[in-house]
């Protein structure tokens, strides 16, 4: 199978509210898409070229936008961006939250196979078109809706504060110091998002102090145990990656870039009930979620030892904790003492979302998953500004689906 | 200067008073003395503060106080802000108190938002004159996180680097070194832009006035809020307080259009104030069902009406060129327009890039400045964005000349322009279309 590289790409500002400005779905495309061709170092003749042939194709994740904008065939909006996007073919691809990573393994796998030698990736999400409650009620469409949504205020929230009090009664942890780690988590990954530029979160107030008072007026419970300071938010964006082959690198006579060294997909029961029933002969409370870590290691013969940053889905605190040994920073149930020792923090040995995460970034459902990759490309490149992580080589990430049924990592890493 | 563990906020009862010392207790995770005239007011202002920063954790940060206890808690500050009227010898007056009781390393700052720094330093004997500075936020600073920071001859350079490092690195200020001059830098450019179109309003009377201007300047100009409305939430008597200022003070290019056009002097007479008194150039009118409508005030008829859905050509292609995504589409639209309103909008967006890049370079800010303050001070596309933005279509050196030969005959654009520094900001995010 061939190499994929990874050109370059771009984001939206996550602190856009595109309903505000009166920008619609094909504004937000033409600005990431021109922005990410740019970085990439591509043209439109570039994309007609290797139309010609058939070699290029588009992969967009989306989670609903039927619901939020009433617009189903997402994949055709590309050739609403440039004439250049004439009889490229281009699908929509979904998985809830892990709906970019489902694009980004689909346009791997064309240019592995050698079908393209180009792909352009976009994952994106306008969420700022409903209000916060009708918001609410279609990220139920991520859970089994019938049964865990319908009829029920915010259900994911509540799905992971179950997860929270799942983690306490699946191991020995005492409930205060679990639910400080937690607040440590929230305030790591806001912090880390002050140094990003196009963190939605960059300019809001966050510390330890106030994340670890729940229940106060200004954070106030959201479901279970976990506050507003445990959860991300919903926000308009886009981010864009593009991948290429070997044989396209050299045509266009493009130094190194980085590769994807490896991938995991899994696919958990749907139902959170399930997965918890589905975890007893496990250390791993996420069973599932662990496996999809194992099989990117599998895949690129790498271990957690050779990482050097991780971005995870962090929907909500309770998500990035169970991630710390799923990635194998530490055993199951020991994760408290990679966030108290500092491993975890920006400056730590494993730095964890150095972006600022899903927490500090913001979380438009079907961009994520892209710009977590992108986040990977930067940092492996040196192109991550101000949220650098310093000699950053291999990189992985983890971008899950629902409440973690499905999974998916990719690792990226410099080409050596 | 010391590290900034205990702040004393002087007026922190008024708006910006509340509200920086929100900023100082969050961010700052500082000790703040909040000092009003009332200790039960300023007691119920504790949660107004925290309601603007969004903390309930900063409440143990907060410790109201009154006037009785100024000399503890001045002696016990690393740095004092003062936040009261915009009144010179109540300036001076509390400068002088202050000065009695601020410790050697400690820091004294105003935030006036155009009274002379210099005078009020020479309030403090001269080794405490070294730590004062203007320190001027913009509101609300949650979210405008501009700061001017104005220092005097009398600064020390060292607490100027200490305390601009503090404002950016740990307050996540976007501070902006001014000089002394009057209203600074973003409010002489806003304002000169704001009272022209209010000029222009009086001129344009008969085609509607207020709500005309309004409709040309608008947000699909780049800008969140219209003009003339910014005024009105202003308040008509600050907004008077800061053009006279500039009036009297300052003599450019620009001199003539800082005078305050006589219906607005008629208003400020009926203490119709704005958003603050329910009516201004704006009346807000509140019905029994809870809806409300805006009326604006009819300069010809000189009485209130109801608003106009002014539609001009020009305008709605540009609002849909903006909802689509095609920037350049829409400026090229505007470009090539002849409408009396397209070339007012035009005249007026390339009015403010020259005065910008002029008041800059006049009051001795770095290249950039005016970016910076007028994109986090009023959230307005920044003139160096601006510049670049209409660049992609069309030589803005040759259009400023052809378009506004009066103003190329006062200043030297060749020079204004050249070698203009790219801009850090994008300019899409600041034009909205305004289409649901």
């Amino acid at each position: 199978m061939r190499k994929v590289y990874v050109l370059g790409g771009a984001q939206t500002d996550f602190e856009r509210n595109w309903t505000k400005e009166g920008k619609n779905l094909v504004a937000l495309l033409k600005e990431v898409v021109s922005d990410g061709l740019s970085d990439a170092g591509i043209t439109w003749e570039d994309i007609v070229e290797q139309n010609r042939n058939n070699k290029v194709g588009c992969f967009v994740g989306n989670f609903v936008a039927e619901k939020y904008i009433e617009q189903g065939h997402l994949g055709a909006f590309l050739t609403e961006v440039d004439t250049a996007f004439y009889g490229v073919p281009s699908a929509r691809y979904e998985a809830a939250c892990a709906s970019g990573s489902v694009a980004i393994d689909a346009a791997q796998a064309k240019i592995q196979t050698g079908e393209y030698d180009l792909a352009i990736v976009v994952g994106w999400e306008l969420m700022k078109t409903v209000s916060s409650q009708q918001g609410g009620n279609y990220l139920g469409l991520a859970a089994y809706y019938e049964k865990e949504g319908k009829g029920i205020d915010l259900p994911f929230p509540k799905l992971f504060g179950r997860l929270a009090d799942e983690t306490l009664n699946k191991y020995d942890i005492d409930e205060n110091t679990y639910f400080d780690t937690l607040a440590m988590i929230a305030d790591i990954n806001y912090q880390n998002a002050k140094r990003n530029p196009l963190a939605q979160t960059r300019k809001w107030f966050m510390s330890f102090n106030q994340a670890r008072h729940r229940g106060t007026e200004t954070n106030p419970y959201v479901g279970g145990k976990l506050a507003v300071s445990d959860c991300s938010q919903v926000t308009d964006g886009a981010a864009i990656v593009i991948l290429a082959s070997e044989d396209f690198l050299n045509a266009k006579g493009l130094l190194s870039r980085p590769i994807i060294k490896g991938y995991g997909h899994r696919t958990a029961p749907l139902l959170f009930d399930k997965k918890m029933d589905d975890n007893k002969k496990s250390e791993y409370i996420l069973p599932w979620t662990r496996q999809t870590v194992v099989d990117a290691y599998r895949r690129s013969g790498l271990s957690v030892k050779d990482i050097d940053l991780f971005e995870t889905h962090d929907c909500f605190t309770s998500s990035e904790y169970v991630a710390i040994s799923c990635f194998g920073i530490t055993s199951p149930g020991k994760e408290y003492e990679a966030i108290n020792s500092g491993m975890i923090s920006f400056n730590g040995k494993k730095p964890i979302n150095p972006s600022g995460g899903l927490i500090g970034c913001g979380h438009p459902v079907g961009a994520s998953g892209v710009r977590m990759f992108l986040d990977l490309y930067k940092q492996v490149t040196g192109k991550a500004g101000g949220y650098q992580v310093p000699g950053a080589r291999n990189a992985m990430m983890l971008n899950i689906g629902g409440s973690a049924t499905t999974n998916y990592t990719f690792i990226v890493g410099t080409d050596e | 200067m010391n590290a900034i563990h205990t702040v004393t906020v002087i007026g922190a009862t008024g708006t910006m008073g509340a509200n920086v010392a929100g900023i100082f207790a969050a961010f700052g995770d500082a000790k703040v003395y909040c000092i009003g005239r009332d200790m039960e007011k300023v007691k119920r202002t504790i949660p107004r503060i925290i309601k603007s920063v969004k903390a309930d954790s900063i409440r143990e940060n907060l410790i109201p106080a009154d006037f009785s206890m100024i000399e503890q808690c001045i002696s016990e500050s690393d740095l004092v802000f003062e936040s009261l009227i915009e009144d010179i010898s109540v300036k001076t007056d509390i400068a002088q108190i202050i000065a009695k009781y601020l410790t050697m390393n400690a820091i004294a700052c105003t935030g006036s938002s155009g009274l002379s720094i210099k005078r009020i330093a020479e309030c403090y004997p001269e080794e405490k004159r070294r730590h004062f500075f203007g320190v001027h936020m913009f509101n609300p600073p949650y979210n405008m996180s501009l700061c001017e920071l104005i220092s005097t001859d009398y600064s020390d350079e060292q607490t100027k680097k200490e305390l601009k490092s503090y404002l950016h690195g740990k307050l996540f200020r976007t501070v902006v070194d001014v000089n002394d001059s009057p209203a600074f830098l973003a409010n002489r450019i806003g304002f000169q832009f704001i009272n022209e179109a209010l000029l222009f309003a009086d001129r344009y009377k008969d085609n509607g006035g207020i709500d005309y201007i309004d409709a040309i300047l608008g947000p699909f100009t780049g800008r969140s809020m219209a003009p003339l409305l910014t005024s009105d939430f202003v308040g008509l008597d600050v907004y008077q307080a800061i053009v006279d200022n500039l009036y009297k003070n300052t003599n450019d290019y620009a001199h003539e259009t800082f005078v305050l056009p006589e219906f607005v002097q008629n208003l400020i007479k009926n203490n119709w104030l704005g958003r603050k008194t329910g009516r201004g150039l704006y009346q807000t009118i509140k019905h029994g069902n809870d809806k409300t409508s805006i009326m604006v005030y009819d300069i010809a008829k000189a009485r209130y009406r109801n608003t106009i859905p002014y539609i001009f050509p020009f305008a709605e292609r540009m609002k849909k060129c903006f909802r689509n995504g095609d920037y350049q589409e829409a400026f090229c639209e505007l470009i090539n327009n002849h409408s009396l309103e397209a070339d007012l909008c035009l005249s007026f967006l390339l009015k403010y890039i020259i005065y910008s890049l002029y008041a800059e370079k006049e009051i001795g800010c770095f290249s950039g400045a005016a970016d910076d303050v007028m994109a986090t001070g009023f959230n307005w596309c920044p003139p160096y964005a601006l510049f670049y933005a209409l660049s992609e279509t069309v030589d803005v050196s040759l259009l400023i000349k052809e378009r506004l030969p009066e103003i190329s005959a006062k200043t030297d654009i060749t020079n204004l322009l050249a070698n203009l520094k790219r801009s850090n900001y994008d300019y899409r995010p600041f034009f909205k279309s305004g289409i649901q």
